[in-house]
């Protein structure tokens, strides 16, 4: 540690770095609920993850907007999304397939020439670290990926070469945040039946 | 057996010797999260979702870096179940505000002196409580800070610094006689 810690301080960081015990039982749960898990990376666990249900926010604010997007379906319109589009076809490759009749495809968009990598991380795919990789197109320094969500309002952000969160720029930001990282909030309408 | 063997032996179907992993960094897990959450039921809930999150992606996991990697799930599964937890505490009009700036005492007594810490620790926002914990109590590098936390170094050390300078402030009033 290099900085130098008042000793008040550096008396509670003694007490924090107590480990709490969380019981003989804990590792036990992990493991059953491990085993009952398919291998990974296998095609089990992939569709396993499709039909995995998903914790998603709705506000009311978020509850208009879907409503609002589903009148705008019913003219005609095939999605709502708040990120960049730059006249890249909805639906276009890469929309996975399966997982139920309510997914809807949702491109991402993002302009960064001088990224290495750019992944999307989000309330979809639990924010899990590695995210959902963005395919760099032919176009100079624009990435793009489809993903199926189901109707609801999400957070999300992208990564820029593993490390750099940052928020689309085409979208509107999430205030609900209070780590500090730039998210943005993206709102899916429902189809019109 | 380092980190990485394990991970491909999981990998290759030996399901156990995940257990392995899950024995070794259960105690910082618990640690980080508990302290994060400030509920230990909350931080079993959120270290065993990360396990098992961590399960399910491994195939994404460079299997030499699978402690920060695991750590980051970690740190987004403690973020999601704060949020959860805001939005539960609001249903009920919990008034934690007031309840965590209740007049503190002096004490002697250790016990006292642990809720005195956690509850000051509370007190903090949550990007100062991060990075606090990620500096001092895991002792991190800035550098594997960034990594975990999305965060620049200079955002981090300032969090840090402000959460210290609260903490000491806090905690003067407190301090165990």
């Amino acid at each position: 540690m290099s900085e130098e810690l008042d000793p008040v301080v550096a008396r509670a960081v003694a007490v924090l770095k107590a480990e709490p015990d969380f019981g003989a039982g804990f590792d036990r749960r992990v493991m059953d609920a491990v085993r009952a898990e398919p291998r990974p990376g296998t095609v089990s666990a992939w569709w396993a993850s499709l039909r995995r249900p998903r914790e998603v926010s709705i506000s009311p604010l978020g509850a208009f907007a879907i409503a609002a997007g589903l009148v705008a379906l019913m003219l005609g319109s095939v999605i709502v999304a708040s990120s960049w589009r730059f006249g890249i076809e909805q639906g276009a490759g890469g929309v996975a397939s399966g997982g139920g009749a309510d997914l809807r495809p949702v491109q991402f968009v993002l302009i960064m020439p001088e990224a290495r990598t750019v992944t999307l991380v989000g309330d979809f795919n639990d924010w899990e670290p590695d995210g959902l990789p963005l395919q760099r197109s032919a176009a100079e320094g624009v990435w793009s990926v489809t993903v199926p969500l189901a109707p609801g309002r999400y957070r999300y952000s992208f990564v820029i070469d593993g490390t750099r969160w940052y928020a689309d720029p085409g979208a509107p930001r999430a205030i609900e945040d209070d780590f500090g990282r730039p998210n943005s909030i993206l709102t899916v309408g429902e189809q019109g039946s | 057996m380092p980190d990485a063997d394990l991970v491909r032996r999981v990998l290759a179907g030996d399901v156990e010797a995940f257990g392995v992993l899950v024995a070794r960094y259960r105690p910082r897990c618990a640690r980080f999260a508990t302290h994060m959450l400030g509920s230990r039921e909350d931080a079993e809930e959120a270290v065993q979702e990360a396990f098992i999150r961590a399960y399910r992606a491994l195939h994404r996991c460079d299997p030499e870096r699978f402690g920060a990697w695991l750590f980051r799930i970690l740190a987004n599964r403690c973020r999601t179940h704060r949020g959860r937890r805001v939005r539960r505490d609001r249903l009920v009009v919990a008034d934690e505000a007031a309840m965590l700036g209740a007049s503190t005492r002096p004490t002697t007594d250790r016990a006292a002196w642990r809720e005195e810490i956690a509850r000051a620790l509370a007190q903090l926002p949550a990007d100062q409580r991060e990075a606090f914990l990620l500096k001092h109590v895991e002792e991190l590098s800035y550098e594997e800070m960034v990594e975990r936390t999305g965060a620049g170094i200079s955002a981090l050390k300032m969090r840090v610094k402000r959460a210290c300078d609260r903490l000491k402030i806090m905690l003067s009033g407190v301090i165990e006689q």
